[in-house]
């Protein structure tokens, strides 16, 4: 293998695993805030990919000046999913656990099955914008633009994330994160900070859906190959850590794309599974992880 | 009493509706309804539907196989409807599907089913309860060699497609100079891309072709950005996919996304002949190849397919394509073999299968025509190699069907 081929395999695996680490980001946040895996986090993607196609579509707008706005929504169906949903399966007495897996599973299905609705089965595109299918030839190694500018957008996500973390917000997140009822003693507001945790974790899978829908294709179905991912990134890193999330979503992009290189393609995932194997036999609170 | 009048009334369309929905000759149909394959699917259903209304309902005469409309003749006008089930694309749900479709549903035959993996497990399902199955989009050549009784397939397999690709190389080479010296081979990971892969191998061989690379790689990855660094580094003559829909947008962006421009891609159809993929993949797909069984560009051998486009086109927005006509060809090839039969239990329409000898100007097809051999395949079924220009794909070969010439090199 020659020098730029390698380098080729390093940057892909960079490139792939930043969108790894964003889309974890989100799920990581909320699990780490409230103790809820939500199921439907891959859906939550795939419906900020659907928001930016139509609203491509109907205005014709480059993908990423829609970015905001596509966030703004997330934020707004995360506040309300936590509102009409979530908060509701916090409440009850027993089998906490399962009622919380199957209110987000069920979600699941339904978003899925309402995109199906709406939108039909279809693979979707954006066929134009700035970046589309553009690339830079640096020393013969291949920069693809739309995933160089979602490796932009999502290290400035983790910087937004890690500067809120620095706020009194984030210092309220930390707070409930650590003891949930001790801080209503404080004048904390549970509830709110809950809703906030889950409209910020919604927004950061937006923003990576956005990113994403610049290069990849959209269907009811996408959110589904990024979710298993996802939940193996937050694993990895550790529940409730930023840091983690990345550092973990860095590691699986390059090793998906090494081990794809060693063995055959149709086994790249092994390497990935095998390293999260290993961190739960040796460090089960992940590489980052508090708890 | 006027209520009591009504409802009377009402009873009587009722029954009398229930009553004729009695005497219709139900044909199960299983497809992936929902998940990733669900827009072939509902493809599917549009083309089943199309040809339901070709079939039941009275109009000007279409020249094609059951053309004529207004039911079934030697049935008494009997007319066909199609009972759906949803597969998922999953085997073990079209296996319990199948049942539900024959034992409660009653249906005297299954079709479908687009991926050959759920393919396998419908016709061990249709054997077990001695009812026909028609393959109608299935495209994997093992399915019709396990000795199954009640299998019956209209579309050509991979095997024939392959070596219709690799005899177009050959004729091409012959005819312009091009010479094809080595092919990469990519499939996904389930039945029909490893089937496919196996045949393609085996020709390679047996024509003196390099196989270049050979990557087999897991359905609907995030990213296949690694499969296009070996076949960047492998840069063989022609890339040979064998991909459904999402693999097939995602490879062509993964090539280009690392600088690969492939010299030249002869696709084994399915994702490649979606207007999904054409639209998603857009410029890259230029100058792409594929094997299909479908030719829309072949009106003047075959006038049917002008009619039954159109009223496809009304059904579904779209032109009908590799799918969805051998979709229709398959339902009228069963539902004539039904009509000649006479009759709706299973050994009697089984027989009329045997039987069949349809010519191929009587199809949509450009196709020898419809004749099964013992294992239930068509032996008639002659595929065509075409190629998108204009984001359109058109007819290369046979060269007396071809509407233009082949051109080498792919993308913008």
């Amino acid at each position: 293998m020659t020098l730029d081929a390698i380098l080729q395999v390093v940057i892909s695996g960079l490139l792939m695993g930043l969108i790894y680490a964003l889309v974890a980001a989100g799920l990581s946040l909320i699990f780490g805030l409230m103790d809820v895996v939500n199921f439907a986090h891959g859906e939550l993607m795939m419906v900020a990919m659907y928001a930016v196609f139509t609203l491509w579509q109907v205005s014709g707008l480059d993908p990423l000046i829609l970015l905001p706005i596509v966030a703004a929504l997330m934020f707004g169906i995360g506040v309300a999913i936590y509102r009409l949903l979530i908060s509701r399966a916090l409440e009850v007495r027993f089998n906490k656990g399962m009622v919380q897996i199957f209110a987000t599973f069920g979600l699941a299905i339904f978003i899925r099955g309402f995109a199906q609705m709406v939108y039909g089965g279809e693979f979707r595109s954006i066929t134009s914008s700035w970046l589309a299918n553009r690339t830079a030839n640096i020393y013969g190694v291949y920069l693809p633009l739309p995933q160089v500018a979602a490796s932009l957008v999502c290290l400035a996500a983790f910087g937004i994330l890690l500067a809120i973390n620095r706020t009194e917000f984030g210092r309220a997140l930390e707070a409930t994160r650590e003891d949930r009822e001790a801080v209503a003693l404080i004048g904390i507001d549970r509830d709110r900070i809950f809703a906030l945790g889950w409209g910020l974790g919604s927004a950061t899978v937006g923003v990576a859906g956005v990113m994403l829908a610049g290069f990849y294709y959209v269907s009811p179905n996408v959110g589904a190959n990024f979710a298993l991912i996802a939940y193996v990134t937050v694993a990895l890193g550790g529940f409730g850590s930023m840091i983690g999330a990345l550092a973990a979503g860095l590691l699986i992009g390059e090793v998906e794309a090494i081990t794809a290189q060693l063995l055959e393609p149709s086994l790249k995932q092994v390497g990935m599974f095998a390293i999260y194997l290993a961190v739960l036999m040796f460090r089960p609170r992940g590489l980052f992880g508090k708890i | 009493m006027k209520l009591f009048g009504y409802l009377a009334a009402a009873t009587l369309v009722l029954g009398a509706g229930q009553a004729r929905a009695a005497d219709d000759i139900v044909i199960g149909a299983v497809y992936p309804l929902t998940g990733n394959s669900a827009p072939v699917g509902l493809d599917a259903k549009a083309a089943y539907e199309t040809a339901v209304e070709i079939i039941n309902s009275t109009h000007p005469e279409i020249p094609m196989l059951m053309g004529k409309g207004g039911g079934l003749d030697r049935l008494g006008g009997a007319k066909i409807r199609i009972v759906f089930a949803d597969s998922q694309a999953d085997p073990q749900k079209a296996r319990a599907e199948t049942e539900r479709l024959i034992t409660q549903e009653h249906a005297i035959a299954i079709i479908g089913s687009y991926t050959s993996a759920t393919a396998a497990t419908i016709s061990q399902v249709t054997e077990r309860y001695e009812v026909p199955y028609m393959s109608a989009d299935n495209s994997s050549p093992s399915l019709n060699q396990r000795g199954l009784k009640w299998f019956f397939r209209t579309s050509p397999h991979d095997e024939m497609f392959t070596a219709a690709m690799f005899q177009f190389f050959k004729d091409e080479g012959e005819k312009t100079g091009h010479k094809v010296g080595s092919v990469a081979l990519f499939y996904e990971d389930s039945i029909f891309g490893t089937d496919s892969s196996n045949v393609q191998r085996k020709l390679a061989g047996d024509t003196k072709v390099t196989v270049a690379a050979d990557i087999k790689y897991r359905a609907n990855s995030p990213s296949l950005s690694a499969e296009a660094q070996k076949l960047k580094a492998a840069n063989a003559d022609v890339l040979m996919p064998s991909s459904y829909t999402s693999d097939a947008i995602l490879i062509l962006k993964a090539m280009n996304e690392i600088g690969y421009k492939p010299k030249a891609i002869m696709a084994q159809a399915a994702g490649f002949q979606e207007q999904a993929f054409l639209t998603g993949a857009g410029a890259l797909a230029e100058g792409g190849m594929s094997r299909s069984s479908f030719a829309l560009d072949a009106v003047k051998s075959r006038p049917a397919i002008a009619p039954v486009n159109a009223l496809y086109k009304a059904r579904n927005n779209k032109d009908l394509n590799d799918n969805t006509s051998r979709d229709i060809t398959a339902l009228v090839v069963l539902v004539d073999a039904i009509n000649r039969a006479g009759s709706v239990k299973p050994e009697d329409i089984r027989k009329a299968l045997v039987a069949t000898d349809v010519k191929g100007s009587e199809t949509i097809m450009p196709w020898a025509g419809v004749k099964f051999d013992e294992t239930g395949q068509n032996t008639k079924g002659t595929p065509v190699i075409q190629q998108i220009t204009g984001g359109v794909y058109h007819t290369i070969w046979p060269f007396d069907v071809a509407v233009q010439d082949a051109v080498w090199g792919v993308g913008p």
